[in-house]
């Protein structure tokens, strides 16, 4: 009898399966909307932009985000502009705000989105990331009244038939992933990221009094899945990290960040989830140890840009991280050598020591065509010793 | 006067803006020459942060805080100086390029190149080559700033260059460029003069352009 999918994702997270490709979906191995509308203009097939038919052309592996309990952020909300969908991102609160149109010129749309934040979007090109204008959180007063979206127990923060879920997702061969929220990353998005670096110093009281209500959402709704829900996984998304570095100092991430993270990874791990995943943009290095020390063990996308080194990571904390990403998506602009290239620097040596899900360092752009998006998929492949894509 | 302008220098430091405008205060109640407080106190000051941000014990908060309080002190300055050009380093036209409308990296570079004593005309996001021209023409600009985070907009930063060569501005223009997918090697293949990869890195890099 064969490997579950979801054996074979926990054997490669425990470093067990050396040399074995597994390109994860959706999330680790994704695109933004356009590239895919780009790729069907150059020859793909118009399926591609169906992800159950992308998934099973590229023969990605699928991970179960368990999307349908609203703890985490989810990018999956979007508006319809001028034919075109605004794709979003909001945090887990309930009830969302009414989205509506607050202005528009020749360009752009000015609009508030369900987080409640007003932002200013791109009328021929909404998939782009927005400028944000304003956010729902400004000072004490207005934190009060957003807090009571962050009511663990609101009813439709779960599924409406929980036993019924429950049984579904206990019943799939694939691994599910639980996205246990964010600290830092959700307080820029209810505050804006200018604003929340002020607060760390103008009122931190506030700021400590967020993140201990954002604990309380996440182990109070943590408790009541993993009572039930069989979880393989968890996700943080914070996106704290710039091109060279933290947006906080180390000593402000341990003041404010360290004791809550620990909280919840405990949890997780007294309730057998030891993949603890964490999904930041930016330089990752002095960030990694702080997060290690959380008890968090998975980092992505590991941008080249930022000067993340997988290779660096792996060498330094051995099997202490599973990593993901780190193929950079410039060299997929340039062409083939460029790709075969950055592959053959990285991903033989990575996939080898287990531990491994080889991804581009972020969405796919549209600027990456589909002949070397495949060209791509199809030299990963050959590293793993698999036969190419069919045509 | 020494440890006055030291006490106005340390609170620019540690971004303490009430501690600024106090001591500035004192400094002028007690004869410290304008001037003096400005580029013996205030400027020292967030150098220093910068010099701190460099050696990785500062951060972006800090460099908000730092550059806040370096504001509120020149706020109190200001009618003592009447006249006077504090922003005398030079003029940077900045902006991030059209398709583009991501803001705070261009705006951190914006608060640290005036601190530092240059002026920033503040073009915003999504900005047209023909708007960095005529910008560049109207404030008679050194350089000529851009920014932005997405691969798919860096090819316009060349635009930009070819727009302001055909304006007949490139020769007197210095080219400075950032964000998050831009390279050293980037600005090389569109000559740009100047690539910084940070809000403190940009002041360096400024300064070595003005003397080009």
């Amino acid at each position: 009898m064969g490997i579950s999918n979801r054996e074979r994702f926990l054997a490669i997270c425990r470093f067990e399966r050396p040399g074995d490709l597994s390109l994860l979906t959706p999330y680790i191995n994704d695109f933004w909307p356009e590239t895919l509308e780009l790729w069907v203009k150059q020859g793909a097939p118009e399926h591609i932009l169906d992800s159950r038919f992308r998934r099973a052309y590229f023969q990605f592996e699928h991970i179960r985000i368990l999307r349908e309990i609203k703890l985490g952020i989810y990018s999956d909300r979007r508006l319809d502009i001028g034919g075109a969908a605004y794709v979003y991102e909001t945090p887990p609160i309930v009830p969302l705000y009414q989205p509506s149109l607050i202005s528009e010129d020749e360009h752009t749309i000015t609009l508030i989105n369900e987080g409640g934040q007003k932002v200013r979007v791109f009328k021929d090109s909404p998939q782009k990331m927005p400028m944000f204008l304003d956010h729902p959180v400004k000072d004490r007063a207005s934190w009060e009244e957003y807090k009571k979206r962050l009511d663990p127990d609101t009813p439709e923060r779960w599924p409406s038939d929980w036993d019924a879920y429950v049984q579904k997702m206990n019943s799939r061969d694939e691994p599910t992933m639980l996205n246990v929220g964010s600290f830092f990353g959700f307080l820029r998005e209810w505050m804006g990221l200018e604003s929340l670096l002020y607060m760390f110093y103008d009122d931190p009281n506030l700021i400590e009094e967020m993140m201990d209500q954002i604990c309380y959402l996440e182990t109070e709704s943590i408790k009541r899945v993993v009572k039930n829900v069989r979880v393989d996984s968890a996700m943080f998304w914070e996106d704290m990290a710039f091109k060279t570095g933290p947006l906080i100092s180390p000593d402000m991430f341990r003041k404010f960040m360290m004791p809550r993270y620990r909280q919840v990874t405990d949890m997780l791990r007294s309730s057998g989830v030891d993949v603890i995943f964490v999904d930041s943009d930016g330089n990752l290095n002095e960030l990694i140890p702080l997060w290690i020390e959380c008890g968090i063990n998975s980092f992505w996308p590991l941008e080249c840009a930022a000067a993340n080194d997988a290779v660096a990571l792996r060498k330094k904390f051995g099997r202490n991280t599973i990593l993901g990403g780190n193929i950079d998506k410039r060299a997929l602009l340039k062409g083939k050598n460029a790709i075969r290239e950055e592959i053959m620097s990285k991903v033989p040596l990575l996939l080898e020591s287990g531990g491994y899900f080889p991804s581009v360092d972020h969405f796919v752009p549209p600027d990456v065509t589909w002949e070397n998006y495949r060209y791509f998929i199809n030299s990963l492949r050959e590293v793993a010793g698999l036969s190419k894509l069919p045509e | 006067m020494e440890s006055c302008l030291g006490a106005i220098s340390r609170a620019v430091e540690v971004g303490n803006a009430k501690q600024v405008v106090k001591t500035v205060k004192e400094a002028l109640t007690t004869g410290v020459a304008p001037l003096d407080i400005l580029e013996r106190g205030l400027v020292p000051g967030i150098q220093a942060l910068g010099k701190l941000f460099k050696d990785g014990q500062a951060y972006l908060p800090e460099i908000f805080i730092s550059c806040r309080a370096m504001d509120r002190g020149i706020e109190e300055l200001k009618p003592y100086l009447a006249g006077t050009n504090i922003h005398n380093k030079g003029t940077v036209v900045l902006g991030t390029v059209e398709g583009d409308l991501h803001d705070i990296g261009k705006k951190l570079v914006r608060l640290m190149l005036e601190s530092n004593g240059f002026r920033v005309e503040d073009l915003g996001v999504d900005v047209s080559a023909d708007s960095f021209v005529s910008a560049a023409h109207e404030h008679s600009a050194n350089i000529v700033g851009m920014s932005t985070l997405l691969t798919i907009t860096m090819p316009y930063m060349s635009k930009v260059i070819n727009a302001l060569e055909q304006a007949g501005l490139r020769h007197k223009v210095k080219i400075m460029i950032g964000g998050a997918p831009v390279t050293r090697e980037f600005a090389d293949e569109i000559a740009a003069e100047g690539f910084a990869e940070d809000c403190v890195s940009a002041v360096d890099e400024a300064t070595r352009l003005m003397k080009l």
